[in-house]
């Protein structure tokens, strides 16, 4: 539906108890977990910004909206008050959640494929840099080549050489 | 050099940073057959983790989880020697003292020279690091294709990290899509180093 279309159908509907809301798949990836999500581009004048709705934020971020911010489990993220619009909108009982402007409030690293309606969403840079502070070497777990997982972190009372190579 | 210094409570985790995973990795296991843990890094999390340029970097780390000395390039070979000319045997000799000596080895850095050496991420590379990662999901999902538009984007944004273009360039015809090699690349260094250099310091 062309945009003016869709704004004048919406003067005219202002008392519809259903609004036809235009929104489209995207695949999010958060902290390497992919999700696919309901997106919702057109809500900001940021016409990048990604909008998905809470539940599919709680699915894909692991995130949920609290009265003291956006919050999971002892993290919390509490949203600039007067900017409240610009994180969240409610639509025909929807509410919207802008997961590029948390990112941004984050400062989270976004890179996207509009192509592909996907977006990648990079750690937190204190999450990032933590360890240049701590010295504390990061954790990972990867599999060998027989697919059986190995976490540094079972290492703990030998010393390590890590050591990454490539077969390229 | 591990069957030398397994018994000093000394271990190697050596991680392939391969897209391919097994499929392009498994050839090189098997054909070392080596007795250290060898694992298989599909999506460079190592290289993300720990901010590395380049392979081989090593991170030496202690009986606490801590880091002793940070990335760097770790030929403990000289099986490509000709093309880096660093010496293996000056690296394994500071491993093994390291190994015998601990903290009161020459080559085990104070907590001050770790901190100066360990810089917080360039937010370019944080960038860098998220579009690398998007080109590796597209790639993962058949969209070669794609993925380049984000593998050269990352390049761009950290022109230091040869992971990012050897791994990219390995997954297609590099000519035709970058329209270079890593040959190529090396020889416009002119010699320079293609890592940053290794700061041993002199034995005692």
């Amino acid at each position: 539906m062309k945009n003016w279309m869709y704004a004048l159908l919406r003067g005219l509907c202002l008392v519809c108890s259903v609004q036809a809301v235009e929104t489209k798949r995207a695949v999010v990836i958060y902290e390497d977990k992919a999700s696919e999500v309901q997106a919702y581009t057109s809500l900001s004048t940021k016409p990048d910004d990604l909008w998905i709705t809470l539940a599919d934020l709680k699915r894909a971020t692991g995130f949920v909206n609290k009265p003291q911010g956006v919050c999971r489990a002892e993290l919390c993220f509490p949203l600039p008050k007067k900017r409240r619009t610009e994180f969240l909108q409610t639509q025909s009982k929807t509410t919207w959640f802008n997961l590029t402007e948390f990112a941004r409030l984050l400062k989270q690293p976004v890179a996207r494929d509009d192509e592909r309606a996907a977006w990648y969403f990079g750690p937190r840079p204190e999450v990032q840099n933590s360890f240049t502070k701590s010295l504390a070497a990061p954790n990972f777990t990867l599999p060998d080549m027989n697919g059986k997982q190995h976490s540094l972190r079972q290492f703990r009372g030998k010393k390590v050489l890590l050591l990454t190579w490539a077969s390229w | 050099m591990y069957s030398e210094l397994k018994s000093q409570n000394f271990e190697i985790i050596s991680v392939a940073q391969d897209t391919g995973g097994v499929k392009d990795a498994g050839q090189w296991i098997e054909a070392a057959k080596p007795e250290y843990t060898v694992l298989i890094d599909t999506q460079h999390l190592v290289t993300r983790l720990y901010d590395m340029v380049n392979v081989p970097t090593a991170v030496w780390i202690n009986e606490q989880g801590r880091i002793v000395r940070p990335n760097e390039v770790a030929y403990v070979d000289n099986r490509f020697k000709p093309l880096h000319r660093l010496e293996a045997e000056e690296y394994l000799a500071a491993l093994r003292d390291w190994v015998a000596k601990g903290e009161k080895s020459t080559f085990a850095l104070s907590e001050s020279e770790l901190k100066q050496r360990l810089a917080p991420q360039n937010p370019d590379w944080a960038l860098a690091a998220a579009e690398f990662g998007l080109a590796e999901y597209l790639y993962r999902q058949g969209q070669s294709a794609a993925s380049i538009k984000h593998y050269k984007e990352a390049q761009r944004l950290n022109p230091e990290n040869w992971n990012y273009k050897r791994q990219a360039w390995a997954l297609t015809d590099a000519e035709r899509e970058y329209g270079t090699n890593f040959t190529k690349e090396v020889q416009k260094l002119n010699g320079k180093p293609y890592y940053a250099p290794r700061r041993l310091p002199d034995k005692k």
